[in-house]
């Protein structure tokens, strides 16, 4: 079975209630430091990514990007304004509601990887499933690794593994729980361009065939071009916006911003 | 989650070697002492002795316990203090990974439920190591104690199955309750901690930190202005409780001491930049810095705060003899010798004090049962009015001019047993009874003393005439007293000392003791220390993998990097030895004040030695392992670790 077709035979556990978007912020402000010498990293930004879409988040570097990420994952928490995930307001949930959407509704992929050094590839994928008590079986955990291309490096440590090997391996940690939203910070910030081109193609693949929503932070515009939406953010607001985008269209507008 | 916990073992055995090593260890040393404590309980006198030396093997047993008593205190409180700081080091130390489960979807209680069982498991082997560990602990404290004179040859502690199994309760014990606060401050990690490259570096201090840090400061300051006005066993108490809530306050407090140690060590070490990397690094590792230097503050303060008490005990001990002897010169001699003293040359009076061999029993009613206790040893024979002449001391009770017939005076070391003017005691006397009326008695001193004063009047000639005696020699007023020394060796007096020659040899002996009982009591429960130093050493240079490596890629040499470290750790060796000085300071203060009160002199005996053999070695040992570790966690090619990132 490929890594679609697992995904479409069982059903999304964590998929939002139709007609929700996966993500959206309201009026979002988040506010680091003191009143007088703090900083706004999100100001008063309003954001929706409808389910099944994938979305990419793109500005200069402190620009509010990996803020606005974690926030829309419910990793920080917002000073103002709302976070719905998954059609459940998540701007005050406390961690013990957090901690189960981090199992059944949220997928993270990092540009460090985050995987658990101690062990296997397959352990790392059969983790989340394990701490959230649900048995999953080692045919399942395969198929998902035989999916991101890993099938012979099952039992390979991350320090064994190249990095697009071990984003791999990140991506079908985030996956096996079939999360609604697949949040990605930079996920081919680290590799090599070969590398980065098959992981892309996974996440476009998923998009395409399952639907999976993503919700992604990057600075590469080749990387934005395969979104669906592309947002810039500049000071921590939301400035422009390109629906179906192509690498020019995002190159010129990142160019602007950063001059 | 266990299967990760075994991975994390399998991929990072120092963390928990280290911590399981210092239960075991703990759990020996307990086990140990409890074992020999209660075998002192029940002392088996070796046949054939003579009454005296049965006496005296029964008083070493009383003081072997007395040791032992202390040392199993001192176990469980280091076992206590090792196993949860390296436990919450531990802790610490995994803080990346304890964030990256909770971003995996690893819930508080999860967090908790798997550090608890980790340390349950931990606790477990250290404890199953820790009872054969005991059985050598034990040969080694029993040796100690018989090599010391306080035990005699043959002793044996019997093997008790209930003192395994209290220790390794303990052990397990300890374990959990060491892990317990880290757990609770590791459920906190937030999930996004994980995703910081460098993991945001946890408050060193924290409010629970503060709050026992200050408690346990107000608690050592308070004993220390207590022990002013204390007894002098009151003050021994309380110097061993100022060393050990000292410690436990320096070692939370120290996060405080390490920037401003840092910020002098830049100032005194002339500045290069591999000194400022290291004083950087100091800065920055607040929390590491002040878990290595904890191991080290405890070792320091008990081991120069006991020190410092028992060597300022028998100082003071030596001084309050001096001051309590009214006279020139100490003659040591037999009884029948002794008589030819008063006629020599230049001599005022003569006291002649001699030890016999006679019994005297005391009748004790204790919940309504009558207890019979027979003294052998430090009964003395003397003349009452030359004693008076000579000896300062004023009685606590009745007057020394009513020592006359058959009568009996309680000498300092029975001054505790309140035995009342008026009693009769029975006395045995070469096998004749006798009927002595006690008329008064000596306050308690320093140094334990005499337990009765017999008039020589009442004992047959030969109970006396070979009796070990001491003269006290008061020279005539106009005489030198060295001339009046001559004339006496050339009389044939072998042994004669000035009073202060012969309280210095006082103050000598007793400090020859008090270092060997110091041996017992520190030899194990320090090494013990010095391994938990040896441990957090190591931890922290193998969590600075990747740290070193940034440091080479950045363009320091191997050798650099590793000479870094070695700084580094030198500096935090440092802090550890000042805050415990601080505390054995403490300690020092604490008994000078009882002394002072005691004796009317403030005595203090530093023990310089002592401090410099600490200083060198504690600095010594953690500069080489620190060297030694970072050199073997540098050996991997440093690219390898800046690229992969897990």
């Amino acid at each position: 079975m490929s890594w679609n077709q697992h995904l479409t035979a069982g059903s999304r556990q964590g998929l939002p209630p139709s007609g929700y978007p996966a993500v959206e912020l309201q009026q979002v402000t988040r506010f680091y430091g003191s009143k007088n010498t703090g900083v706004a990293a999100l100001d008063n930004v309003s954001l929706s990514c409808p389910a099944g879409t994938w979305t990419a988040i793109m500005g200069p570097s402190g620009s509010g990007k990996s803020t606005l990420l974690h926030c829309a994952a419910g990793l920080d928490q917002v000073t103002r304004g709302r976070v719905l995930l998954a059609g459940r307001d998540i701007t005050t949930a406390p961690d013990g509601v957090l901690t189960e959407m981090r199992r059944r509704t949220i997928g993270f992929v990092f540009q460090s990887f985050n995987l658990i050094s101690s062990l296997t590839a397959e352990q790392n994928v059969a983790f989340p499933s394990k701490l959230a008590g649900v048995r999953v079986s080692k045919s399942e955990v395969r198929q998902v690794l035989a999916g991101v291309g890993l099938a012979d490096r099952a039992s390979h440590r991350p320090r064994e593994l190249s990095g697009g090997q071990q984003q791999r391996v990140a991506i079908a940690r985030a996956m096996i729980s079939r999360p609604a939203v697949l949040f990605a910070d930079e996920p081919t910030g680290a590799l090599d361009s070969n590398s980065a081109k098959m992981v892309l193609e996974l996440l476009r693949n998923m998009v395409r065939t399952v639907g999976q929503s993503i919700v992604m932070v990057t600075h590469d515009p080749a990387v934005a071009a395969g979104a669906d939406t592309v947002v810039f953010l500049a000071d921590g607001r939301i400035v422009d916006r390109v629906d179906m985008p192509t690498i020019r269209d995002v190159a010129e507008r990142l160019t602007r911003l950063e001059s | 989650m266990f299967q990760m916990s075994f991975s994390t073992f399998r991929e990072r055995w120092e963390l928990f070697v280290g911590a399981i090593l210092s239960v075991a260890v703990g759990v020996a040393l307990v086990q140990a002492s409890m074992l020999v404590l209660v075998a002192t309980g029940d002392p088996r006198v070796p046949p054939g002795l003579s009454r005296q030396a049965e006496d005296k093997v029964r008083e070493g047993f009383v003081g072997a316990a007395t040791v032992m008593g202390m040392t199993a205190f001192l176990a469980v409180f280091l076992a206590v203090f090792i196993v949860s700081s390296t436990f919450s080091f531990t802790v610490a130390q995994r803080r990346r990974d304890l964030a990256l489960l909770r971003l995996t979807g690893g819930s508080r209680g999860q967090l908790r439920a798997l550090l608890l069982s980790e340390s349950l498991l931990l606790g477990l082997v250290g404890s199953a190591l820790g009872v054969p560990f005991g059985v050598i602990a034990k040969y080694a404290q029993t040796w100690l104690l018989v090599e010391i004179g306080l035990l005699p040859d043959g002793f044996t502690a019997p093997w008790r199955l209930w003192a395994v199994i209290v220790a390794g309760v303990a052990g397990v014990g300890v374990a959990l309750a060491g892990v317990f606060t880290a757990s609770l401050r590791a459920a906190k990690i937030r999930p996004l901690e994980a995703l910081r490259e460098t993991g945001e570096a946890a408050r060193a201090m924290t409010a629970s930190r503060w709050l026992f840090g200050l408690s346990f400061a107000a608690c050592t300051i308070a004993m220390v202005v207590w022990a002013q006005g204390a007894n002098l066993i009151g003050a021994m108490m309380a110097a061993l409780g100022i060393s050990v809530f000292g410690a436990v306050a320096m070692s939370l407090l120290s996060p405080l001491v390490v920037p401003f140690m840092a910020w002098l060590f830049g100032i005194l070490v002339p500045g290069s930049t591999l000194v400022d990397l290291a004083q950087a690094n100091l800065r920055d590792g607040v929390r590491r810095s002040a878990a290595t230097a904890s191991p080290l503050i405890v070792l320091v303060s008990l081991l120069l705060g006991l020190a410092g008490t028992f060597g300022s005990l028998a100082a003071a001990g030596g001084e309050e003899a001096k001051r309590s002897v009214n006279a020139h010169l100490v003659v040591t001699s037999t009884g029948e010798e002794a008589e030819r003293l008063p006629g020599i040359e230049g001599v005022a009076v003569a006291s002649r004090q001699n030890t016999v061999d006679i019994a005297i029993t005391v009748e004790k009613t204790q919940n309504k049962r009558v207890i019979t206790r027979n003294f052998y040893t430090g009964i003395i024979a003397v003349d009452a009015a030359d004693y008076a002449r000579t000896h300062t001391l004023p009685p606590s009770a009745g007057s020394l001019d009513a020592l006359t017939g058959n009568t009996v005076f309680t000498g300092p070391a029975r001054h505790a047993d309140r035995i009342d003017p008026g009693r009769v005691l029975a006395a045995d006397v070469g096998g004749q009874p006798l009927e002595l009326t006690v008329v008064g008695g000596l306050p308690e001193t320093l140094e334990t003393g005499d337990s009765f004063l017999v008039p020589r009047q009442a004992l047959p000639r030969q109970v006396w005439a070979g009796a070990p005696t001491e003269t006290v020699v008061q020279v005539a007023p106009g005489q030198d007293p060295d001339d009046v020394a001559e004339r006496i060796e050339q009389a044939g007096f072998g042994q004669v000392r000035t009073v202060s020659g012969w309280a210095i040899t006082r103050a000598e002996n007793a400090q020859d003791g008090n270092v060997e009982i110091l041996t017992v009591l520190m030899g194990l429960a320090g090494l013990y220390a010095l391994m938990a130093v040896v441990n957090s050493v190591v931890i922290a240079g193998t969590e600075r993998r990747r740290e070193f490596a940034v440091s080479r890629v950045t363009g320091l040499t191997r050798p650099q990097v590793v000479r870094t470290a070695v700084v580094e750790a030198t500096a935090v060796a440092v802090i550890g030895l000042v805050l415990g000085c601080v505390v054995a300071g403490a300690g020092l203060l604490g008994i000078g004040g009882a002394v002072h009160k005691a004796i009317g002199a403030t005595v203090v005996a530093v023990p310089w030695t002592l401090i410099m053999v600490v200083a060198i070695g504690s600095v010594g040992i953690v500069a080489v392992t620190s060297g030694i570790t970072a050199s073997i966690v540098t050996k991997e090619r440093p690219v390898s670790l800046v690229t992969t990132k897990e």
